[in-house]
């Protein structure tokens, strides 16, 4: 007779746990599922989750240049323990682009780890999508529905546009989520969090992806709170899904936003009063075109060196690409001058099929797939190589999101940041 | 000897050094991932390294790196030794848990105007403290 006692950890902090969830907690369904929940009861009870909702999606994200070797190691011992998504996962954008372009190097070394880590993915069950943008391409959850989805972007789009109900779930979250097929219900998963707090009065003409980046840092910047929901009314047309993509992307950088209501667009707001549940706004703030005006003004570009414009941040969709197409065709990227477009393979393979690719690569743009530009592996080297000073884009979230490897970043509109890459004049 | 009462708070007790951030902080956005120090142009930490300290930021920032961050820093040798935030975001947490970092949120008096980089301060998360001595005006 065995008379070792096995010692398990049952703590379940704040949650409530169904009998399924504890056989999971008492490792009925493997070590992995096992460490999975034991990871979400620790998240869920710092935010006091009363419980789990079942998730019908999962969205990962994870590359070598964030992961690093000791995530790529976490990786692995999930491997090892057999981990399974029990839910359809995708994964986000990666950090190796596998392009042969000598401006662009990155490490072998790194290169083979993160073929490593895409190989591990598909073992584990999940998609390697390489996509920042799955809400245009992959899965496109429904009012109410609950995900675990791991890029800011992707959250924000989903909460706002979809209605449907997501955390930042970032990292090992998005992981135990696919694993355990539920996540802890706190933040945006619940009713109360959803209600617009702060008016946005936009009497802005929003007429360029630029706009609306610029937009989401004029009102993200100055309320960094990731409980904090926008509501914007006024514009006084249906915006595009890219539109409200560069909306999301900005505000989730800036404020750390994961929602925001639109009046009359989004699907939680059909009026200003069901988008703020009944409540009075908190604050107010009027959006003019001068004020958009204003920030690309407060921008400054930085004397010497090569400079380089990006479309990037998010991953570029298909009528981004035919528009981009539109704009280069019978026009080349200025001596000195690079230009860089990113997307997901799904995009790229359609664009390609049907000539986008070939225009702009004929126009000199490199078109990099399964990546976005400020997550590349080696980038901070990449621009010392260059001699790359000033980063142009039409991207608000990028011209943010990159900074920590000093580039001297300004947002312009597509149409300039055109011209800025043929001409190679700053403007 | 303050007293800083918390609203949450996980992790185990620890005592060190604080840094202290003006502004909003993202590992992503403000950091050098591979030497600890805070590289973006113009962050009010610009130029100090995290190592072994308390960070005290008012907000999060961003973005879902510091989901992976904070365990890769930990590997790497130049992890601090915890995060106390003003507000924060999930992906703060998470991460932190991964990494077996004590996490904190909401102080109940204003610490950035209390508490100076370098002054020692000690976390009990169990009890949703922070104390340190404070410095003469």
């Amino acid at each position: 007779m065995n008379d070792t006692i096995e010692v398990v950890d049952l703590h379940t902090g704040t949650l409530q746990l169904t009998p399924e969830e504890h056989a999971m907690l008492r490792g009925d369904k493997g070590p992995a599922v096992q460490e999975a929940i034991r990871f979400q009861i620790e998240v869920g009870s710092f935010f006091g989750a009363r419980r789990f909702v079942p998730i019908t999606h999962a969205h990962v994200m994870g590359d070598i240049e964030v992961m690093g070797d000791g995530g790529l190691q976490h990786l692995r011992s999930m491997g090892d323990q057999h981990a399974r998504c029990v839910v359809p996962t995708s994964s986000n954008a990666q950090c190796m682009h596998f392009h042969d372009d000598a401006r662009l190097r990155q490490d072998v070394d790194e290169g083979a780890k993160e073929r490593e880590i895409l190989a591990r993915y598909k073992t584990m069950r999940i998609a390697p999508t390489d996509s920042c943008i799955p809400y245009q391409q992959v899965y496109q959850p429904k009012l109410g529905e609950h995900v675990a989805w791991g890029d800011t972007g992707t959250v924000i789009y989903a909460n706002s546009v979809l209605g449907a109900r997501t955390n930042f779930e970032a990292g090992k979250a998005s992981f135990a989520a696919a694993l355990t097929g539920r996540t802890p219900a706190y933040g945006f998963h619940l009713d109360e969090a959803r209600a617009g707090s702060l008016l946005v009065d936009l009497r802005a003409p929003m007429r360029d992806p630029a706009d609306w980046g610029a937009l989401g840092k004029l009102v993200g910047h100055p309320h960094q709170d990731y409980f904090a929901v926008p509501v914007f009314d006024g514009l006084g047309r249906m915006p595009s899904s890219d539109e409200l993509k560069h909306l999301g992307a900005s505000l989730a950088s800036y404020g750390s936003m994961a929602m925001f209501h639109m009046v009359g667009v989004t699907p939680e707001a059909k009026t200003r009063e069901a988008a703020f549940q009944g409540r009075a706004p908190r604050e107010t703030m009027v959006i003019t075109g001068a004020d958009i005006q204003a920030v690309y003004d407060s921008y400054r570009y930085v004397e010497g060196g090569a400079n380089i414009v990006v479309f990037s941040g998010p991953q570029l969709s298909l009528f981004e690409m035919q528009d981009l197409a539109e704009r280069f065709e019978g026009r080349r990227v200025a001596p000195g001058m690079a230009a860089v477009v990113t997307t997901n393979h799904m995009v790229h393979s359609d664009a390609k099929r049907l000539g986008y690719v070939d225009t702009l690569e004929k126009a000199g743009v490199t078109i990099l797939q399964g990546v976005c530009f400020y997550i590349l592996q080696r980038l901070s080297q990449i621009r010392e190589e260059n001699g790359w000073t000033n980063l142009i884009s039409n991207s608000g979230k990028l011209v943010n999101t990159i900074t920590a490897h000093r580039f001297n970043t300004v947002l312009r509109r597509t149409d300039d940041c055109v011209d800025i890459a043929c001409t190679g004049t700053l403007a | 000897m303050t007293t800083i009462h918390v609203k949450r708070a996980w992790g185990k007790p620890v005592r060190a050094q604080a840094l202290v951030m003006r502004e909003g902080f993202s590992p992503r956005y403000d950091l050098d991932r591979w030497n600890g120090v805070i590289s973006r142009i113009g962050h009010s930490a610009e130029g100090e390294s995290i190592r072994d300290r308390v960070l005290i930021i008012p907000t999060s920032k961003g973005g879902v790196a510091g989901g992976w961050a904070f365990f890769d820093l930990l590997n790497k040798g130049i992890a601090p030794k915890a995060l106390v935030f003003g507000k924060l975001n999930p992906v703060m947490v998470q991460g932190a848990v991964l990494a077996g970092l004590p996490i904190m949120e909401g102080w109940d008096q204003d610490l950035l105007a209390l508490v100076r980089t370098g002054d020692e301060v000690h976390l009990d998360p169990s009890a949703r403290t922070l104390r340190f001595t404070p410095n003469p005006p």
